[in-house]
């Protein structure tokens, strides 16, 4: 199948090469939690609720006495893919997308200002087609600043593949599922260090770099609406405050 | 009014990781941290900048960033709570931490006042039951962050203790000397440990 139409250059949905899906957010959708975001890519939705700092509620999980301890859960709602799914969390992949997705957060929070403490991040995917993880790291990021909690820098996300000769930014799921290497880049924005860095199938090393430097141009391009969606949401709150 | 009209003084917004400036220049204060040579923010808010104290050695200006929604408070060592007393036992009692430093907090803390916390003289003789009684409110300070299960609390001065109270009878309790509240209903002392409430 001709993921690149080798005449106009374009892909299945009629993207260019370097062009992301559209992108929406909304701040402060879940009205119980401290934080919370809707944010879309394409067709992928994700909402994130963000709790905390509140007190440690499993003493045995605690490692770290002086810093919070972060904890994450991402579940797939069982509407969210085309076939409807059976087990929406405590599967592999959702295991190994939690720990993921914790760590790059921990990379970010200032733990050490809320010691004995947990912070608690949801994040459920209501629609997936493709970069759901990505998706999750963005609506993570906005719903921890939507609380207040104190973080290093913005931390965005974004995927790469590789597929008919060509790096593609930001796959969808008939891309994703075409075999193609995938490359998931977490960034630290404005301080520009890489916190997230996976890839499934194998690339020569050159390669590798290009389609790399897209994902994180990606990324940078996702820091830059999530910043303005952060500044816009502040402004209305004071509006409405007084 | 006044309040919104001191938030915009300096004006600009900034987002979490936006540099704020030199470390040999500014100071990071709330909101804001330092990393390596550069202050950083780390909230959504307003930067402003406070000028050093008058005396100090450091004559760097601080940075803060003051944000719309501050995340919900932590207990610090060192900082005044008020609290709700839960269970009285002998040689101590747990407490429900319910505001820190004047802000009301979402979800509880559990606190524990031990026994030569209680007050500051005749430490040994303290009588638990006639300090507390499950159901009082007490303003305490917290010492450390204590075990695993809870935080350390103590009321040994003049402002802390029981802040308010209800009686056997159902009705509130006034203070009426340091160890003393009687009911407003019918008029029974009943033994506390009382906060002197300016």
């Amino acid at each position: 199948m001709e993921y690149v139409n080798p005449l106009t250059g374009f892909r299945v949905d009629g993207r260019r090469p370097n062009e992301m899906r559209q992108l929406k957010a909304e701040v402060g959708v879940v009205a119980r939690a401290d934080g919370s975001a809707l944010f879309e890519m394409g067709n992928t939705r994700v909402i994130a609720a963000v709790y905390g700092p509140r007190e440690i509620q499993n003493k045995g999980q605690q490692v770290n006495n002086k810093e919070a301890l972060v904890r994450c859960e991402y579940r797939m709602a069982e509407f969210s893919t085309g076939d409807r799914r059976r087990k929406p969390k405590g599967d592999r992949r959702s295991t190994e997308i939690s720990l993921v997705i914790r760590q790059t957060m921990e990379a970010s929070i200032l733990k050490d200002l809320m010691p004995c403490s947990q912070i608690d991040i949801f994040v459920q995917v209501l629609q997936a087609d493709g970069g759901t993880r990505s998706a999750c790291i963005n609506a993570a990021t906005l719903a921890l600043a939507d609380a207040g909690i104190p973080m290093r820098d913005i931390v965005t996300s974004c995927s790469a593949g590789y597929l008919c000769s060509t790096p593609l930014l930001d796959l969808n799921y008939v891309e994703d599922s075409a075999g193609g290497p995938d490359v998931t880049v977490g960034i630290l924005a404005k301080m520009d260090k890489v916190t997230l860095l996976q890839m499934d199938a194998k690339l020569p090393m050159d390669t590798f770099e290009s389609v790399m430097g897209l994902a994180i141009e990606g990324c940078k391009a996702i820091a830059t609406y999530i910043r303005e969606v952060l500044l816009e949401n502040t402004k209305r709150l004071e509006c409405q405050r007084g | 009014m006044a309040a919104t009209a001191m938030d915009h003084d300096g004006g600009d917004m900034v987002t979490p990781g936006e540099l704020l400036g030199n470390s040999l220049t500014l100071v990071a204060g709330r909101g804001a941290y330092t990393e390596g040579r550069s202050v950083r923010a780390s909230v959504t808010g307003h930067r402003r900048i406070v000028p050093p104290a008058p005396g100090s050695d450091d004559q760097r200006s601080t940075v803060e960033v003051v944000g719309h929604k501050a995340h919900g408070a932590v207990p610090q060592p060192g900082s005044i709570v008020i609290a709700r007393i839960t269970k009285v036992m002998a040689r101590m009692a747990s407490a429900d931490i319910m505001c820190v430093d004047s802000k009301a907090i979402k979800e509880k803390f559990t606190g524990m006042i031990r026994q030569q916390d209680v007050r500051a003289t005749e430490i040994d003789k303290v009588d638990m039951y006639q300090s507390y009684r499950p159901g009082d409110i007490v303003r305490a300070v917290v010492l450390s962050l204590g075990d695993a299960r809870a935080y350390y609390l103590s009321t040994a001065k003049n402002e802390l203790g029981v802040v308010s109270a209800q009686s056997i009878a159902g009705g509130t309790l006034v203070p009426i000397s340091w160890t003393e509240m009687q009911c407003d209903l019918t008029g029974q002392i009943e033994q506390r440990k009382v906060a002197k409430v300016e």
